[in-house]
């Protein structure tokens, strides 16, 4: 494979008109490829306590989704809240509704779900049973609130829209209550909430956190769920359930996604507490000094620090920018989309840098680019040995996943001047061979 | 009985990924959704198998299921020829491919010209089986298109048919009958379908003395190797003291060998001491015997005879997957195709030993004895490679159990 090959064929920043068409793999072949919508809806009901996630598909969807499940206590471990239809070659020619219902009518025998979702996978969506007119029976015959969620993959890129679609599908089991006060937190996938700095601000404000789709909550706080005063979406994901509880409860919502800029963490705890009719509270000021200062005092030992983004639990382009800002160099960014929200971001990227563009997780060709681009740092998942193999150091930034507020900032500064050092080690006495 | 609450039986597609994926030299595309592919890496890691550089996908869009774009395959197939230079790309079929009806094997034929990569198709979508159907698919394929005929005679050695990486302790088994063949005729083993193989041994598969086939899936492979390369073939696997003599005289009866003396001396004793048990049964004043297995077919009907000579009477002997791709079922052995049949079947046990999954294990009252003789692994790993269920060892490990069941009986 030639890494000037693979380079030329992808667009940069500044060339993508149509994300969807520009932003192309390194190559047709993937490994491994990116994880299905189905792992996405079984991220967003694993957090929903009392709900059973009914898969519908084949054996091999439901064997790798129920393997996934088997030792995680939230899901209830190996008979836990993960149920499958395995269709076969007749369900295809006759359909996999009867079958789903029948099944359906077992696991009523057996349980006593809060709620069932009904998740369909490629085939039955190529077939077109339908599947929200299923939903709806079962929910009329057992009294039990039945949400449909459509994960094929064939229509989108990868896992997000089934935690979307999952937590959109909440909306049914909404209704309407009196303003509380409290706040929904909408679209957070990774860590606790309650260990996040925007958890303890609130608290220490004296707001209410109500429901957490999907992170934790249970189906009686998800009905419960309209008598916020706000939403706090805190990923794109949940965005659509925003926007129809908006529409529906006039519930308004702030985006408050992982930013890592402490200017735009600032803007979202304004707008926040804005809508809260609260004080901006007074700690606020010290915890954006403290981030400011740390993206200050990183500039000088991360100026011209080249990386390639693989993936961070952060807002992508939203943490490229940043780096940017800090002087840092984007050469090459993975990512799947570029959002309307993410304009601003791309202009501050292209103010000093135009990255190449390619799509996530096909990590095989990307060897190939190492040697062309010669990156100090990795931020994502990748084999790490590879990676100082090639004198690169590798930035981890899981934790970064339970973080919300002006705490990721110097939380991903830490991890770069660390991995930055890491890179300046390996690189000692020249290139790795 | 339609819900499947724990894991569902694999399919034709999964027994087809993971015998091919122990084929070095070789790379598997997969004309499907990426997302299969990805989840695909949990189960196949547990199972120790390398995916990296060894399976692609080529993920499928909307526009190619609606239009039937084969585009994507074709380029991703000369790709990998190209940049990784394999002998052979297996052109693998996802679910969807299977059900919107992609020629799979005209893609191919029509690629196979511009690449220098040998094609070869599995158009198995998930829906012609479990993974038994699968496997037998694969050995039969790899016996049919890759083993080259004429290859030069190496007497002296064998092939193992019939070896899955998706049964339990399938290494060790595979190890304890290179053991038990080097023992008892000086044989070496040439390979295993399937089971770290590659493509060079497979293609000199045919000079082998004789082909040990060790599950009724890979008899349609060992037919064809006897018509290709007239290797003869012995068909059945050593479970027990004296199942392992009895398949070891087989094997001896077709190469014109007899059994190492002092092996066979050792196996007949061992059976012989086991014929105690039937007594320690007979002293029992509350309670009777029983076994139920639930597995493999071989495992299920092999164990189940040892059990039998100890006057362990097998009551109900499942096989874990359909039974529709053996040709010759015992009547014994049933296949339960509802999950729920073999969940109230587990339930309802009592004071018996069970040799089963670890799923089965979790639904077993307390005071039954279990012993795990098949996959899926729940509770812990498998890393012993010197822990066979097959051969004499296999057995030592089963009876040590039956004494800790029989410790329980009254």
């Amino acid at each position: 494979m030639d890494g000037k090959e693979l380079l030329a064929r992808l667009k940069t920043l500044s060339r993508i008109e149509d994300p969807r068409k520009d932003i192309h793999g390194l190559t047709y072949a993937q490994f491994p490829g990116t994880h299905c919508p189905l792992m996405g809806a079984a991220m967003a009901v694993r957090g929903i306590k009392g709900a059973v996630m009914m898969i519908v598909g084949t054996d091999e969807c439901a064997y790798y989704t129920k393997h996934m499940t088997i030792h995680s206590e939230d899901w209830g471990g190996l008979a836990g809240r993960c149920v499958s239809v395995t269709i076969d070659q007749h369900d295809i020619t006759f359909g996999c509704a009867k079958k789903t219902e029948a099944a359906f009518a077992e696991l009523m025998a057996e349980q006593t779900p809060e709620a069932v979702f009904i998740v369909t996978t490629c085939v039955p969506e190529i077939i077109g049973d339908d599947f929200d007119a299923v939903a709806d029976a079962m929910a009329a015959q057992y009294g039990v609130p039945v949400m449909a969620v459509h994960t094929e993959h064939f229509k989108c890129e990868n896992h997000m829209p089934g935690v979307e679609r999952t937590i959109t599908a909440c909306f049914g089991l909404m209704e309407g209550q009196e303003k509380d006060g409290s706040v929904n937190v909408i679209g957070q996938r990774m860590g606790r909430f309650e260990d996040t700095e925007l958890f303890r601000v609130l608290g220490n404000a004296g707001v209410r956190v109500g429901a957490q789709l999907p992170s934790g909550c249970t189906v009686e706080e998800i009905r419960r769920a309209p008598a916020a005063q706000v939403n706090i979406v805190v990923n794109d994901i949940g965005l659509p359930l925003a926007k129809k509880m908006r529409q529906r409860f006039g519930t308004p919502y702030v985006f408050f996604d992982k930013f890592v800029d402490p200017a735009r963490i600032a803007a979202a705890y304004e707008n926040l507490f804005g809508f809260l009719k609260l004080p901006m509270p007074e700690e606020l000021a010290a915890l954006r000094q403290a981030a400011e200062k740390a993206a200050a005092e990183a500039k000088e030992q991360l100026r011209g620090v080249t990386f390639m983004y693989g993936n961070t639990p952060f807002r992508c382009l939203e943490c490229c920018a940043f780096m940017a800002s800090i002087g840092m160099v984007p050469q090459l960014i993975q990512c799947h989309g570029i959002h309307a929200e993410d304009a601003e971001d791309v202009r501050r990227i292209l103010s000093s840098a135009d990255p190449y563009m390619t799509q996530a997780a096909n990590i095989s060709p990307l060897q190939y680019i190492y040697d062309e681009l010669h990156p100090m740092l990795y931020l994502g998942h990748e084999y790490p040995m590879r990676l100082r193999k090639k004198g690169i150091a590798q930035v981890h930034t899981d934790m970064g996943g339970g973080m919300l507020g002006y705490e990721v900032t110097p939380y991903l500064v830490k991890q770069l001047l660390a991995s930055a050092e890491e890179a300046r080690e390996i690189r000692k006495g020249g290139m790795p061979q | 009985m339609s819900l499947t609450r724990f894991l569902p039986t694999p399919s034709d597609r999964m027994g087809i990924l993971w015998s091919l994926l122990t084929v070095e030299d070789s790379v598997i595309v997969e004309y499907g959704p990426a997302g299969t592919t990805h989840f695909s890496m949990g189960l196949f890691g547990e199972l120790g198998i390398e995916q990296e550089n060894r399976l692609f996908t080529t993920h499928l869009r909307e526009e190619d299921v609606v239009m039937g774009d084969t585009s994507r395959l074709e380029n991703a197939i000369k790709e990998v020829d190209e940049n990784f230079h394999p002998a052979v790309i297996f052109a693998v079929a996802s679910s969807c491919s299977a059900v919107i009806g992609t020629d799979l094997r005209g893609v191919c034929t029509m690629v196979q010209p511009k690449v220098k990569a040998r094609l070869v198709t599995f158009e198995q979508g998930g829906f012609r089986g479990d993974y038994a159907a699968g496997i037998k698919e694969a050995y039969r394929l790899l016996a049919d298109q890759m083993v080259k005929a004429g290859a030069e005679k190496r007497p002296g050695t064998y092939n193992i048919l019939g070896a899955s990486i998706g049964a339990y302790r399938c290494k060790a088994d595979v190890l304890e009958m290179e053991r038990l063949m080097k023992e008892a005729f000086g044989m070496e083993p040439h390979t295993a379908l399937c089971l770290e193989t590659d493509l060079e041994k497979i293609a000199s598969m045919g000079g082998a003395e004789v082909n040990l086939v060790i599950r009724q899936e890979a008899l349609p492979a060992a037919r064809l190797l006897e018509g290709k390369c007239g290797t003869p073939f012995v068909y059945g696997a050593p479970y027990g003291y004296q199942g392992t003599l009895d398949w070891l005289e087989a094997v001896g009866r077709q190469i014109g060998r007899p059994v190492n003396p002092r092996l066979a001396g050792e196996l007949k004793k061992r059976a012989m001491e086991t014929a105690q048990y039937r007594m320690y049964g007979r002293m029992l004043r509350r309670d009777k015997t029983q076994a139920v297995l639930c597995g493999e077919y071989e495992a299920v009907k092999g164990l189940g005879a040892f059990l039998g000579g100890m006057g362990i009477a097998p009551t109900r002997q499942i096989s874990a997957h359909s039974l529709a791709p053996l040709e010759n079922a015992e009547e014994g052995v049933q296949y339960l195709p509802a999950e729920k049949e073999r969940v109230d079947l587990m339930r309802s046990l009592h004071r018996t030993l069970v040799l089963a999954d670890d799923t089965a294990r979790r639904l077993l009252e307390g005071d039954n004895t279990f012993i795990r003789i098949a996959t899926p692994l729940v509770d812990g790993a498998q890393v012993a490679v010197h822990m066979p269920l097959m051969g004499p060892r296999g057995a030592d490990m089963v009876l040590e159990t039956v004494e800790a069941y029989f410790n329980t009986l009254r």
